[in-house]
């Protein structure tokens, strides 16, 4: 399952910007954009939405419950024990330890999700497509299979890119 | 960018019936209950003392981070800090009123009360107005001083008022830290004087810092529907309603940690506080809402970023927060001083004329100088502000 990309190499943020908009403009599909620093108009307008935060909420609500669940089965059901008088039930002590393990089970698996989705688990190797783009760089990448490949061309060579490469990968980006 | 503002006719006039609602209702208790007119008179001198102070903190907190976003809006809590020379006389008016708040107040009470007696040298009338001065003339000289430095830069412009202006609000940071938390011990804590909690005036503290916040947010929100703060947007949005989120938490969490120990501990000392607070005549539905209004609200209306951002909503969310101090003052002062529960005209009323003296002092400060800092380094930094 390989595919074919098309790299555009812009050392400014300017220039950047201007390539971003004009392939917008001509309705090419852009396959990601990497950026040594976040640039606010291409992360809203790329178009992918991350999702990590509801999952998030919904981790940090289920686990919540899990961990409230789990106290009252311990603490009420299967093993009452007298603590000092209080009610087995002593549900403002159970929060505490709530609190806290709902936020270890959301950093852990938003951590999990995040890596999964990203496809970083280990042994599977991410393709670097372009070395300066882990650099000082701001690297547009189209899929080649999915554009117009000349006018794609045309476009990043008159919007000031340095550098236009192609390249083979053997995963997607 | 230079612009002043002028308070309108119906402004001043608006004002100025709620300060005579005020007095009506202070007349009327005083005139029924002394003891109830003097916990109105204390309640809401802590409230908008809390809020000036915390704007203050805001402002300075806002200078030491070297946050550029809020650059524009810092005439706002300037104004608010402005309301401290008029809380210092409120408060100086508070002194006779000390006999009828202060179980301890009474030589013999403490007499009679070793516990009383052994705290006696600090919990003295004198001591306790000398304390109340030294809090006042450190704050309203940190209150002048950021002010003046701040007006400075208006006029020369440069780094040198800035860096100034900095350091100033490290000081005051660091005063207003230790002062404040006395404060609250003197004024609030002392009430139920053999109780005592070590959570007691950072919960406090951290609830006049939170509800400053909320009121600045409202302020700007209420002068941009007039056309003021036009670069206002999403993201300025955003990062108020980050500041109330994150303070609701931090006051739910010492909120929560104060009771859950004193619960768990067990202690009949510690419990008196709560006992009459949750079982009593009345209180129970205060002592809720304090925790539904001030922490549950905001913490869930305010986590989705697209309510967060949304003008409708913090608008709706935050007239619930400022009762929501009062409540939160309410059920800490009430049931120690009056000991029945009451809420009619008189704590409403005195509260509305409180409120409208506020505003008046405020917009009027906010008259005094341009509205937006012309020469701070972070305007244009505000202005543009995207996160």
């Amino acid at each position: 399952m390989g595919s074919a990309y098309i790299l555009g190499v812009y050392a400014q943020e300017e220039s950047l910007l201007a390539a971003f908009r004009k392939l917008k403009e001509e309705k090419i599909e852009i396959a990601d954009v990497f950026m040594p620093f976040p640039v606010h108009e291409v992360l809203q307008n790329l178009g992918r939405k991350s999702r990590i935060t509801i999952v998030g909420w919904f981790f940090g609500f289920f686990s919540a419950l899990a961990v409230l669940a789990f106290l009252f089965y311990t603490a009420v059901i299967d093993w009452p024990l007298n603590y000092g008088g209080k009610p087995s039930n002593a549900f403002p002590s159970f929060l505490v330890v709530t609190i806290v393990l709902t936020i270890f089970s959301i950093t852990i698996l938003s951590l999990f999700t995040f890596s999964m989705r990203a496809g970083l688990w280990p042994g599977n190797e991410k393709p670097i497509f372009h070395e300066r783009a882990t650099d000082d760089s701001f690297v547009i990448l189209l899929d080649k299979t999915k554009v117009d490949t000349e006018r794609a061309i045309r476009i990043m060579k008159e919007t000031g890119a340095i550098e236009i490469t192609e390249k083979q990968t053997g995963q997607k980006a | 960018m230079e612009e002043k503002i002028k308070l309108s006719g119906i402004y001043i006039t608006g004002t100025l019936l709620m300060i005579g609602v005020g007095i009506a209702a202070v007349l009327i208790s005083f005139l029924q209950d002394p003891g109830r007119g003097w916990a109105n008179v204390l309640l809401n001198n802590v409230y908008f003392v809390s809020l000036s102070v915390g704007a203050l903190l805001f402002l300075s907190i806002q200078r030491v981070t070297h946050s550029g976003w809020s650059a524009g809006f810092i005439r706002v809590p300037e104004a608010m800090g402005g309301f401290l020379p008029v809380a210092a006389l409120l408060f100086l008016l508070m002194i006779p009123g000390a006999n009828a708040l202060y179980h301890w107040s009474h030589a013999e009470a403490v007499a009679r009360d070793p516990l009383l007696a052994h705290k006696a040298p600090y919990l003295n009338l004198p001591f306790w107005i000398i304390r109340m001065a030294v809090y006042f003339a450190l704050w309203i000289l940190m209150a002048v001083l950021l002010r003046r430095i701040s007006l400075r830069e208006d006029r020369e412009g440069g780094l040198g008022p800035f860096r100034r202006g900095e350091l100033y609000s490290r000081i005051f940071i660091f005063i207003v830290i230790l002062t404040f938390s006395l404060a609250m011990i003197d004024w609030i804590m002392s009430i139920d004087a053999h109780w005592y909690s070590t959570i007691f005036a950072v919960k406090n503290f951290v609830a006049a810092f939170h509800h400053a916040s909320i009121v600045i947010a409202f302020t700007v929100l209420l002068m941009n529907r007039r056309g003021y703060f036009p670069f206002l947007n999403k993201s300025h949005l955003g990062d108020f309603s980050r500041y109330i989120f994150m303070l609701c938490i931090i006051w739910g969490y010492f909120w929560f940690a104060e009771f859950m120990l004193i619960w768990y501990g067990n202690i009949p000392e510690e419990t008196a506080y709560f006992i009459p607070r949750i079982r009593g005549e009345g209180w129970a539905f205060f002592f809720y809402a304090n925790i539904a209004i001030n922490w549950l609200l905001p913490f869930v209306l305010l986590m989705p970023l697209a309510l967060a951002r949304n003008k409708t909503v913090l608008k709706i969310v935050i007239p619930f927060l400022i009762a929501g101090q009062f409540i939160d003052l309410y059920i800490q002062i009430f049931p120690g001083t009056l000991g029945t529960q009451v809420l009619g005209f008189q704590e409403i009323g005195t509260f509305v004329g409180y409120a409208g003296l506020f505003m008046l002092v405020t917009g009027y400060m906010l008259t005094r100088a341009n509205l937006y800092p012309v020469n701070h380094p972070f305007l244009e930094e505000s202005r543009a502000h995207h996160t």
